[in-house]
Order: C-alpha cells, then structure tokens, then sequence
C-alpha cells in the first residue's frame, strides 16, 4: 500500500518519488497547496477506490498521517 | 434530450420540487439516485413506473438530514454502485417559522441542519467525485426569503442565505476545477410547504408579483433542468430568481 501512495502523491502533486517521505507534510512544499490537496485526495480515493471522511481530508497533514487515513479505510 | 446517459443526485424527492426535478431529469434522459428522508411504497412504485417509462434508471436511497452517519451511509451507498455523477440537486429543506424574537436557538440550529449543514456535507462528498472528472454541476435550491428576507421566517431565511454564501463561494473554488455551481431562488410556488401559510398571506405575495399567481414545480424544475444541463456551461455562482417577478 505504501509505494502504491507513495506513487500516487508523487503523480498528483508532480514531485520526485523520493520527497515522498513521512516527514513530507501540507504545506511544506509549494506543490502540496490546498487546490493541490483535493486532487490529491480524489487521486487517492480513485486509486484505493475509497471514501474519505471530510474529518480525515482535514487531518491528512502529511504522507504519514495519509498512510494511516488509507489504512483505515481499506 | 438535454441530460442524455448522465448521471444524478436529486434530495428531497418524496414531494413537491425534488420530485417535479426527478421526473424533468428522468424524462431528459438522467439516471437518478433519487434521495428522500423516509422509505414510502408509493414513491417506490412512482420511481419504479418512471424509470420504466423514461429507459433510464432511478435508485430510490433513504436518509434523514438531521443524522449526519444516515447521510454518510447514504452517500457511500451511491458511490459504492461506481458510476459518475454529473449532477447534484439539494432541494431538500424545511421550515420552522416563527418571528425573530420567538425562534429559539432549538429551531434555529434544527433548520440550519437539514438546509445548510447537511446541504454542505452531501456537497463535499459528490463534489470530490466531480473533481475526479473534471466535471459536474451543482444546484442548490434556496429561497427568495434568503436574499429579501422574510417576516416570520427568521430560521428558514438565514439558513437560506447561508446555502447562498456557500452557492458563491463553492463556485469560486470548483469552478477550475471543471464544477459549476448556481442556485435556485424560488419564490411562491405550490407545495406542500406553502399549503400550510394563511391564503390571506399567499394572496398578499401575488399582490407583489408581476405574474400574478403561485409558480409551479415544473416551472422551478425546468430552471434547474437548465442549470443541470451544458445549456449553461458558462454559468457558474449565481442565484436565479423564479418567483414571478416578485418586487
């Protein structure tokens, strides 16, 4: 599941793979802005083919938080 | 037809607008998830003849607005059947009339439950699916009482006002995102909701109206068929009045 969103972030917010780490958070690089987050989130609920709650599209700060929001719904 | 092979989301569909919208949709071609607070035989029956009659499908889906689980059990239901949405239509509402210094707090936040809080949750959920597609249009159904005010209706009017806010400021950030989003201020039309106000009270609004009569559900329909449809594909954060030409 990890390198399947680690790809997904990578893809949606069009950065290199190995930013993509748990310390990558909101906000931190230009590319992850708030327009950006909510691709992001469509392109993770597309790839996993899940819901996301509104509460956990608030909270998913980082890839680390993300990996936990995706855990949870799978 | 106007909504050939598209799909859509209409709430509040037992009666009245919701309902008109869901046979205009069905009738243009839409497939509809139709949405409604409680489950009623007759209604299915209604979905089931429409459906048969029009070729498309129309999946009745239950929930209640002041139950915000019941509302994301419903919304994951639609989503669960993996199809597109092209199309949301909050017409769901109600009132609890009262003048401003006999509403309570009680009253206040029950109306602003079912015709704004809920309004802006189903919206958030469809709308990250439009986004996906880079399409989509959305039609909130306000009120003239949400841009004129209304005397006695201090609850319904506010909350009314409030979907226009979110109308405006939705349409601001989807709009890049291929998502359109208007409203519809209907102003006395004859439902169910309006057959409880005093006819002395309904005779004193058509006073005021350049088309002096009650408008219709169809006639409210339609404006929302237009919304809905790529008639309008320039159009994006506005209220559109049908009322008759109240002053």
């Amino acid at each position: 599941m990890e390198s399947k969103l680690k790809s997904i972030f990578a893809e949606s917010l069009g950065i290199d793979e190995s930013i993509v780490t748990d310390s990558l958070r909101y906000a931190e690089i230009p590319q992850w802005d708030s327009v950006a987050h909510m691709a992001l989130v469509a392109a993770i609920e597309e790839g996993f083919d899940i819901m996301i709650d509104t509460e956990d599209v608030i909270d998913m700060n980082s890839f680390e938080k993300a990996k936990q929001i995706v855990a949870k719904c799978l | 037809m106007l909504l050939s092979g598209q799909n859509a989301v209409v709430t509040g569909c037992l009666r009245g607008i919701g309902k008109k919208t869901l046979e205009v949709f069905a009738e243009q071609g839409a497939n509809v998830w139709a949405c409604a607070q409680q489950v009623d035989e007759e209604f299915e029956k209604f979905c089931a003849e429409l459906a048969q009659r029009t070729g498309t499908w129309i999946k009745p889906i239950y929930f209640d607005l002041t139950d915000t689980d019941a509302i994301k059990a419903g919304l994951k239901a639609i989503m669960s059947d993996k199809q597109p949405i092209d199309v949301l239509v909050n017409v769901a509402g109600f009132t609890k009339d009262a003048i401003f210094h006999m509403t309570s707090m009680e009253q206040l936040k029950l109306v602003f439950e079912v015709n704004y809080f809920s309004q802006i949750l189903i919206s958030q959920y469809i709308t990250k699916l439009m986004v996906r597609k880079k399409r989509g249009s959305v039609i909130n159904i306000a009120s003239i009482s949400g841009l004129d005010g209304s005397r006695g209706q201090l609850a319904y009017s506010s909350s009314k006002a409030a979907l226009i806010g979110a109308t405006r400021t939705m349409s601001r950030e989807l709009a890049q995102q291929g998502v359109r989003v208007n409203a519809i201020a209907p102003g006395v039309i004859d439902t169910d909701m309006n057959a409880v106000v005093p006819e002395n009270v309904i005779a004193g609004h058509i006073k005021d109206m350049s088309i002096q009569r009650m408008g219709s559900s169809s006639e409210v329909a339609n404006a929302i068929l237009f919304l809905a449809s790529d008639l309008s594909g320039y159009m994006t954060g506005q209220i559109f009045r049908v009322d008759g030409g109240m002053k």
